[in-house]
């Protein structure tokens, strides 16, 4: 196998058990493929297993049965030869408090394999990149939780890894400072050629950055999409609110190429094909007599295969016609 | 061109070997912990005795300074295994009070600001940071025990000759030897007490209480029960006692240095024990 279809992470009946309990039940999947530089992210409502996964492929947690591989080296056996082509960003807080951010950044780098020169100017390098460079001279107790996160991900990327797995790393920045994050995420996988495994439950920042998702919900996959592809099906999706009788409404949404379910009460969850405009429903509405009360339109997909996923819906609009969606349980 | 205008690149030069790796972690820790005034400070009053220790040695091998002096006292004043007892009986002293100031900086201030995972999903694991850790204390201790100890036995062969090193060679060995299995204790003592107690003052203060309430409890154990097996609860007795027969010294009463190495190996023992189960990148809470 050569070393593009090495997938990025590789689990075959992944089995975790955090001492009686099991969080992970026989995960089975292919995620990503290394040296692509794409993003996978995992989705997944607080306990669904995610940190539980991403502790497993870091080597943190043993597996209770089953294999997990990262870059194609099995977690339990080859780790050290993984660790030093992968960079990890947590959730929380990690730091050494005392340490000026240079220093700490140098010696992660040191740490991770580069001679003390290269890893001097590597830690100023990555400091500026994130936007730290200004205050690379403070210790990193000093920083503010914003500034914190962001000398999370620079000692992440700063050995120059093939893969970095980002565990939240939006948590509890402000707008601007989130924007910068998921710019700064686009940029390591787009500019760098790095994989990025991004572990995350809001799923705006899963959209705008990842290339492919995977749902997990109580210690299984649910979905495996292809982000990708959604974008490029470049599907429109609107929350339709009417009153009147909108039994013919589903057998009338065809005629405009759309697709939709309705939730009762006259609410409907509609998915327009590439090249339709929301004008659309609207003459479709009058056509079929109905009033309409609210009309949201949006362009997010992810959302209604999170609520699908979750058991929220029970169809995803227009999954048949254009969706890759698999259903890996 | 200037770091700021270069823009961030993948590094993709060449790695360095293993055990460069192992050594960032003491000289990162070596670099901090001398940065502390009182670190320092301590370790310098720590080299008082052993420079008074090499005026006795100038003394002993310059007859001619003694001349006056009575002669049984000079013939009491020689550079032999108890003399080198003595030294390491002091100079032990210092390194304890080295380590509960040094020791509490080790491991404290990464499992408070949850650094573990950062330093473990990197190619370093669980046992070879807990060894770095021990190395930072071996070396810092190092500094004020074996070394001068070797540099006394140097200045004694330097002025008494090479006779002298053929006839008393097993002191160098005692000195390095006994000087390691102490610190091997300190070291340990200093990291599990670290690795349990995240202020440093109190980490500090329960690695000196262990020393001070072991020997306090194997006095208790030996005056209620009538015994003298009860030294072995106190690892300095303990070191001490294998101590005197590494330097062929009278020994002090109890049990002999067979016992003493066992307690010791069964106190190394526990200590791993005890940072084993506290040094993982995720606590599990069940």
């Amino acid at each position: 196998m050569n070393d593009r279809s090495i997938p990025v992470v590789e689990l075959e009946d992944l089995k975790v058990k955090l001492g009686r309990r099991e969080i992970l039940h026989g995960i089975t999947c292919r995620l990503g493929v290394s040296g692509t530089g794409k993003a996978v992210g995992l989705l997944g409502p607080n306990g669904a297993g995610k940190s539980t996964l991403i502790l497993t492929l870091l080597g943190f947690l043993r597996p209770s049965g089953g294999t997990a591989k990262i870059l194609g080296m099995d977690c339990r056996h080859n780790m050290g030869e993984a660790r030093s082509r992968i960079g990890y960003m947590p959730e929380n807080d990690s730091f050494v408090g005392e340490m000026t951010a240079v220093t700490f950044l140098r010696q992660m780098a040191e740490l991770s394999g580069l001679p003390p020169k290269a890893a001097l100017e590597k830690a100023h390098e990555v400091l500026f990149h994130v936007g730290l460079g200004e205050s690379r001279y403070r210790e990193l107790r000093t920083y503010s939780y914003g500034m914190k996160q962001m000398a999370k991900l620079a000692q992440a990327i700063v050995h120059g890894p093939e893969l970095v797995v980002l565990d939240e790393p939006t948590n509890g920045l402000d707008p601007a400072a989130r924007r910068r994050m998921l710019k700064l995420v686009i940029d390591m996988k787009e500019e760098q050629g790095m994989n990025v495994l991004v572990c995350s439950h809001l799923l705006r920042d899963i959209e705008q950055v990842c290339d492919e998702a995977v749902i997990l919900k109580d210690g299984a996959i649910v979905h495996h999409c292809n982000l990708e592809e959604e974008r490029r099906s470049n599907r429109s999706f609107v929350e339709l609110e009417v009153t009147g009788d909108d039994r013919d409404l589903r057998m009338a949404l065809p005629e405009i190429g759309a697709d939709g379910v309705s939730e009762g009460g006259g609410r409907w969850r509609i998915v327009l094909p590439a090249g339709v405009e929301v004008e659309a429903i609207w003459e479709l509405a009058e056509r079929q007599n109905l009033l309409v009360r609210k009309l949201t339109h949006r362009r997010d997909t992810l959302e209604e295969i999170f609520l699908k996923a979750m058991g929220h819906l029970s169809h995803t609009p227009g999954e048949s016609a254009t969706m890759d969606v698999r259903l890996e349980t | 061109m200037a770091v700021y205008k270069r823009g961030y690149q993948r590094y993709t030069g060449p790695l360095t070997g293993r055990w460069t790796r192992f050594m960032v972690l003491p000289r990162y820790a070596w670099r901090r912990l001398y940065e502390q005034r009182l670190v320092l400070l301590l370790t310098m009053v720590s080299f008082v005795w052993p420079l008074l220790c090499a005026g006795f040695i100038y003394l002993t091998n310059h007859v001619e300074l003694l001349q006056g002096l009575d002669p049984e006292f000079r013939s009491f004043i020689q550079v032999n295994g108890r003399f080198f007892s003595i030294f390491m009986y002091v100079q032990a002293g210092f390194a304890v009070f080295l380590a509960a100031l040094a020791g509490p900086s080790l491991i404290a201030p990464d499992l408070s600001n949850n650094a573990l995972p950062l330093y473990f999903s990197r190619p370093l694991t669980r046992w070879s940071y807990a060894l770095a850790r021990l190395t930072v204390i071996i070396g810092m201790l190092s500094v004020v025990t074996w070394i001068p100890g070797l540099l006394l036995f140097g200045l004694q062969v330097g002025l008494a000759g090479g006779w002298w090193f053929v006839a008393n060679w097993t002191l160098a060995l005692a000195v390095v030897i006994g000087f390691l299995l102490w610190l091997l204790i300190l070291g340990l003592v200093a990291m599990a007490s670290s690795a349990y107690v995240k202020w440093r003052v109190v980490a500090g203060a329960v690695s000196l209480a262990f020393f001070f309430i072991l020997s306090g409890v194997s006095a208790m154990i030996d005056e209620v029960f009538r015994v003298n097996w009860g030294h072995i609860l106190d690892p300095a007795w303990a070191v001490n006692r294998v101590w005197c027969t590494l330097l062929s010294v009278d020994p002090p009463e109890g049990p002999g240095a067979g016992a003493s190495l066992l307690s010791l190996a069964l106190f190394v023992l526990l200590l791993v024990l005890v940072i084993e189960r506290k040094l993982r990148p995720v606590e599990v809470v069940r």
